[in-house]
């Protein structure tokens, strides 16, 4: 059936205002990376705008010939893998368990998760914990104390609910218990929102500083969030006693876009990754019932 | 690990009725203390006498980590310090972009170091009375070099700014021996002689010259677009129209300011002084020669537009006067122009500028008083801190290796290491490579000191400077614990309605006969309850 | 009956061969139906009262799967939470964590009394409201759009630019929006070709909520997209095909099959989001107001960092602390019982 024209108009206009988003998305970001290689000079003058001026690579030189950047990158590294994967076992075991609507408690368990989206310790409190408990300075500081986001947790939750019952009766019928059923019939169907909270959970332990910053009192155990967030923070410091290194202006016009880069690289190579699972929709349909 | 206050009161007041007893010959205190917190330390320690413990010790410090110099475990520093002292010190390490906060958490958690550095005098106001820091005035008796000071470099009235209600102070500031003001405008000295004009001496010849420059560059917008949010400029010539101001960064305390004449503290937003200051930037805004923005813009905007010549005027420090040249050989090509940091116009007040010879201290963790190794620690701070030698060797390192000193005095980096561009063929950075000249160690001391490290440019800035009357100290005031709550709590919405009128004022957004509304409407926020406090602890501290 | 056959006929498959693709097919046939009927509670007697020693006999491996979360939630959620009593007792920072002695309410009518609270509270609920209601339907709309497109490649190449915004720091907004706004930047610029007057956008309380909730769209757009997008993707191309062969056109497509495939997930939001609504961006606020601008950008939490800087008062910053979480708490389960009655989806 061919598609009217009201359809063929609001397709032309659908290009256009994506387009337009594309443009208004995209040009802030390639303008920061552009003044990231860009030298000092020209980005105080404003003249930067799509192509790096004064082709200049000091700022990286000197974050990437650091060797505290790579150790804290390391770190970062091993923080986010072990952090989403702690957070995945707990989130998808606690959503499956309580997306059944006839388990006893139920609500009691849901009640829990929902509460502490409202209400949590300060960071005094938080601290004294951690402390006490010996984790101060170790992984688990830092992958522990946020692994279940609720707001990922209730996602899920709802994702499940929405799985057709029959599926999972038929494979009950067929012999598989609970472990069974989940493991071989309900997480390989939700592909789409597994690879959704994956994402989202490596990329708030990617930008997490935060419980670093409150637990950790060790260079060499820091991750490069807190190296770059300090970097800015000692490059718009308003001077002082203490003079600079050399290649301060230098550094100082531009650190805050190279750590833009330096933090959205990482995301850009795994995303096509993930997207697969849900920019396609018509793979879908191909195979007929 | 929960600090009991009542054991380290009971402690203080017995070691002070112990050090009373003692004959005062000049010898420290010490003896009064036990010796369980004695271990290792010296006994006969003296001012200029380098400090050794008698055995290794170790004390946990908190470390403000800098990006342009992050710490590393094989600094000479540290080495050297083991070397000369036999102290070896355990950082903590902190971001220094987030320190305060961190420092507030660890106090607050019961689990900060020993030693605190990196602390502004007024910071260590809100943990007095948790008795987690320790009353240093009590101790000072151990800390011959830093006495020596204070009395040499007659300090005892800005000391006695630091006091408590308890009459204690808390906090072990760091000392300049001047007064050493950073803040100023840097002009562009070309365009100046270009268009006729001579380098304002007080605020009216500030403006004048603001109009020539205006009638003169037609294609520049305004002459004078700051940075610091304009809070730099209102803080610096304050002063010199008897006010006091701040905004954002430059805050001043409390907002209060003292009148010697009538003998007590009044709000100074709400004084006829500050109309006057405010009439007159409001004057700058208004003709045009002053950019509105100036108030609001992040200080990028300002510096560009300093930077590529499209203004002429803009705050600096010492600092930012060096980073400006660097950008302007590039935007603007070096040689085709020049600027200078200018001395503060003087205003209707006079050539007043205001200051502390104090700047960023050391608190001591209370639980240090019950450690074994007390008496060395304070000897040692003692040492580091306030000593010449001390401090000679955290700004400049190890004679021979780092610097050497030639028989005027006069010091000089080794030709291989370099620092602030002072010798640029160096390979390697005294604080990068070394861990010398670091914030967190280095930063009070002598004038000679201070200036053997800054450029020709800036000591002759400090010279000028000297024509410049600082103002007076306010006296002490200090609240107690059940005042400072309702206190503080009153502060932020008078200073809230204080920052909003002043900008309003000054762009017009508000008329200045509105003036008195406005004073009106401080009073209606608790003003007068808020002076009334500070008052009436100024007169119960000057019956003690 | 005869669904659960053809479901139990594809389990061999399923079992066998793991064609995900398949069994996505089986599953969302079931789509167009009410999530409630889908859930199974449709299905079967409602179990007779259980007791607890029964129910965990019976879905012991369920409660396994609950255990260490919840060992979780209660050892690093719930226990720090004891420390919030120091709203009502007076704490002393480096003295107990659990404050000195009970001062009973005397924080909360500290707040309550004061009117300079209530001004940045009303802010926060403004700030807050305008969010929701710009933020919240943008990518359900762009989601929308791209949907609508036809050439993959292109689809693929908007959709990861568009959340490139979510990975740009508060800094860097913040220095944008203030290049954007300046008397001489692009906004007055335009405004000029125009004829109209430079306007000094961050310096006037009326401006901020625009300019505010603008860049909030614009970061959150592309990102909050996401999650619409994996749940289109649960939607059967087959019911597209029978609605096209009955003839709907697109827009009734969109209408009936789309819209309704996305409603759990808009819902689910919807309530979340509702819940978290008072907790505006800190550190953007901080970045871009200015004493100017008070009275329209000062919120809560900007508010008790200037009042923290001064004063260091932990209780009175919990107090207020509390109340916002009971509000939010609040808020969250009123959402979520008329999402129940109206769309009969909820959180619970």
């Amino acid at each position: 059936m061919k598609d009217s024209t009201g359809y063929k108009v609001f397709r032309v206009f659908n290009v256009v205002a994506l387009l337009a988003i594309v443009f208004v998305t995209f040009y802030p970001f390639l303008n920061m990376v552009a003044q990231s290689f860009s030298s000092e000079g020209n980005i105080s003058a404003g003249k930067v705008n799509l192509v790096p001026r004064g082709f200049n690579l000091e700022t990286y030189r000197v974050v990437m010939g650091d060797s505290m950047f790579w150790t804290n990158y390391k770190n970062t590294i091993i923080y986010t893998v072990v952090g989403t994967a702690i957070s995945m076992v707990f989130t998808t075991a606690f959503a499956y368990a309580i997306s059944k609507r006839h388990l006893k408690g139920r609500n009691l368990f849901i009640g829990i998760a929902v509460f502490t989206m409202f209400f949590a310790g300060g960071i005094i409190p938080n601290y004294v914990l951690i402390t006490t408990l010996g984790m101060k300075n170790t992984l688990w500081a830092i992958v522990l104390p946020n692994a279940i986001s609720v707001f990922n947790l209730l996602i899920m939750k709802s994702f499940f609910e929405n799985m057709p019952a029959e599926l999972e009766e038929a494979a009950a019928i067929d012999g598989l218990n609970t472990y069974g059923i989940l493991f071989r019939i309900v997480l390989p169907l939700s592909k789409a929102v597994l690879a959704t909270m994956i994402l989202f959970y490596a990329v708030m332990n990617w930008n997490a500083w935060f419980g670093a910053f409150l637990y950790l009192d060790k260079s060499e155990l820091f991750p490069v969030t807190i190296y770059l967030r300090n970097l800015i923070a000692g490059a718009s410091a308003a001077g002082g006693v203490g003079g600079v290194s050399e290649n301060a202006t230098q550094i100082a016009s531009n650190i805050k876009s190279v750590t833009m880069v330096l933090s959205v690289l990482p995301i850009l190579a795994v995303y096509p990754f993930v997207q697969k699972y849900f920019v396609s929709g018509v793979m879908l349909g191909a195979v007929k019932q | 690990m929960r600090t009991n206050y009542l054991r380290i009161v009971a402690a203080a007041a017995a070691i002070s009725v112990a050090g009373a007893l003692t004959a005062c010959s000049g010898t420290p205190a010490k003896k009064a203390l036990g010796a369980d917190v004695s271990v290792g330390a010296m006994k006969d320690f003296k001012a200029d006498t380098t400090f050794k413990a008698t055995e290794p010790v170790d004390f946990s410090i908190l470390y403000s980590d800098m990006n342009t110099y992050p710490i590393k475990k094989d600094w000479l520093l540290w080495q050297k310090i083991t070397e000369l002292t036999n102290v070896t010190l355990d950082p903590t390490v902190v971001p220094f972009s987030d320190y305060a906060q961190k420092r507030s958490l660890l106090i607050g958690a019961g689990d900060a170091p020993l030693i605190i550095p990196k602390t502004y005098p007024g910071q260590e106001s809100a943990y007095v009375s948790s008795g987690a820091i320790l009353p240093v005035s009590d101790y000072v008796d151990l800390m011959p070099n830093y006495q020596k000071k204070i009395k040499d470099w007659g300090m005892e009235k800005e000391i006695d700014g630091l006091r408590q209600a308890d009459g204690k102070y808390y906090v072990l500031p760091g000392l300049h021996q001047e007064l050493w003001p950073d803040y100023t405008l840097v002009i562009r000295t070309d365009v100046f002689e270009k268009d006729g004009i001579k380098v304002p001496g007080t605020w009216d010849e500030f403006k004048t010259a603001l109009e020539k420059l205006k009638t003169a560059n037609p294609t520049s917008k305004y002459p004078f677009s700051d940075r610091f949010q304009g809070g730099a400029t209102l803080t610096a010539s304050s002063p010199s129209f008897d006010s006091a101001m701040g905004s954002g960064l430059f805050h001043i305390a409390d907002g209060t300011r003292f009148d010697s004449k009538a003998d007590k503290f009044v709000y100074a937003a709400a004084t006829p002084q500050y109309k006057t200051m405010l009439t007159y930037f409001h004057s700058l805004v208004a003709g045009g020669l002053m950019d509105p923005e100036s108030f609001t813009q992040p200080d990028a905007q300002a510096v560009q537009q300093f930077t590529t010549g499209q203004s002429f005027v803009i705050s600096a420090n010492s600092q930012n006067i060096v980073d400006y040249r660097k950008t302007m050989d590039s935007t603007l090509g070096a040689g085709k122009y020049a600027i200078k940091k200018i001395t503060l116009p003087g205003g209707p007040a006079g050539n007043l500028i205001a200051g502390s010879r104090l700047e960023n201290g050391v608190m001591i963790n209370a639980q240090a008083a019950k450690n074994k190794n007390f008496v060395a620690m304070m000897q040692f701070v003692d040492w580091l801190y306030y000593s010449d030698a001390g401090q000679e060797f955290a700004k400049w390192g190890v004679q021979g290796t780092t610097y050497n000193k030639d028989a005027s005095g006069v010091r000089k980096l080794v030709p291989s290491v370099n620092y602030n561009g002072l010798n640029p063929a160096g390979t390697k950075d005294l604080r990068v490579d070394f861990g010398f000249s670091g914030g967190v160690f280095a930063y009070g001391g002598t004038t000679d000191l201070l200036q053997s490290m800054m450029s020709s440019e800036e000591i002759e800035f400090q010279k000028a400077m000297k024509s410049k009357t600082p103002e007076a100290l306010a006296p002490p005031a200090p609240l107690s614990d059940a005042v400072r709550e309702q206190y503080t709590l009153l502060a932020t919405p008078l200073q809230d309605s204080v920052d909003q009128a002043t900008l309003q004022f000054i762009l017009g957004q508000r008329d200045l006969s509105q003036f008195d509304a406005f004073v009106t409407e401080l009073k209606g926020k608790g003003m007068t309850t808020y002076t009334d406090m500070k008052n009436k602890a100024y007169q119960d501290f000057k019956k003690k | 009956m005869a669904d659960r056959r053809a479901a139990a006929g594809q389990l061999d498959n399923l079992v066998a061969t793991s064609d995900e693709v398949a069994r996505s097919a089986a599953w969302v046939s079931k789509w167009g139906k009410s999530s409630k009927q889908a859930n199974g509670t449709g299905k079967g007697v409602k179990p007779a009262r259980q007791t607890w020693s029964g129910a965990l006999r019976k879905n012991w491996r369920l409660y396994s799967l609950l255990a260490l979360p919840t060992l979780y939630f209660i050892v690093f959620r719930y226990l720090p939470m004891a420390g919030n009593v120091i709203a009502f007792r007076k704490f002393r920072p480096g003295g107990s964590i659990f404050g000195e002695y009970w001062v009973g309410f005397q924080y909360i009518d500290m707040f309550i009394h004061d009117p300079a609270f209530w001004n940045v509270f009303k802010n926060t609920i403004t700030l807050g409201v305008l969010t929701l209601v710009f933020s919240f339907p943008m990518p359900i709309i762009f989601a929308l759009l791209l949907n609508e497109l036809r050439a993959k490649k292109f689809k693929k190449i908007v959709q990861s630019i568009s959340y490139l915004p979510h990975f740009m720091s508060v800094v860097i907004v913040a220095g944008m929006i203030f290049q954007l706004t300046s008397l001489q930047g692009t906004v007055n610029q335009l405004i000029g070709h125009f004829g109209g007057g430079a306007i000094s956008f961050m310096q006037q309380a009326a401006w901020f909520r625009p300019v505010y909730v603008s860049s909030d769209v614009w970061q959150t757009m592309g990102w909050g997209a996401i999650l619409y997008l994996a749940a289109l993707t649960t939607i059967d191309e087959n019911l597209y095909e029978a609605a096209r062969i009955d003839g709907a056109n697109r827009r009734q497509q969109t209408w009936h099959i789309t819209l309704p495939g996305i409603a759990p997930m808009i819902m689910t939001l919807l309530v979340l989001n509702i819940g978290s609504f008072m907790a505006v961006g800190f550190e953007k606020i901080l970045l871009l107001y200015n004493p100017l601008t008070y009275p329209t950008a000062d919120v809560i939490s900007t508010y008790l960092y200037r009042v923290g800087i001064v004063s260091n008062n932990f209780s009175y910053a919990t107090a207020i602390g509390l109340f916002e979480s009971v509000i939010g708490l609040a808020l969250v389960m009123s959402a979520n019982a008329i999402s129940r009655r109206l769309v009969g989806t909820s959180l619970w």
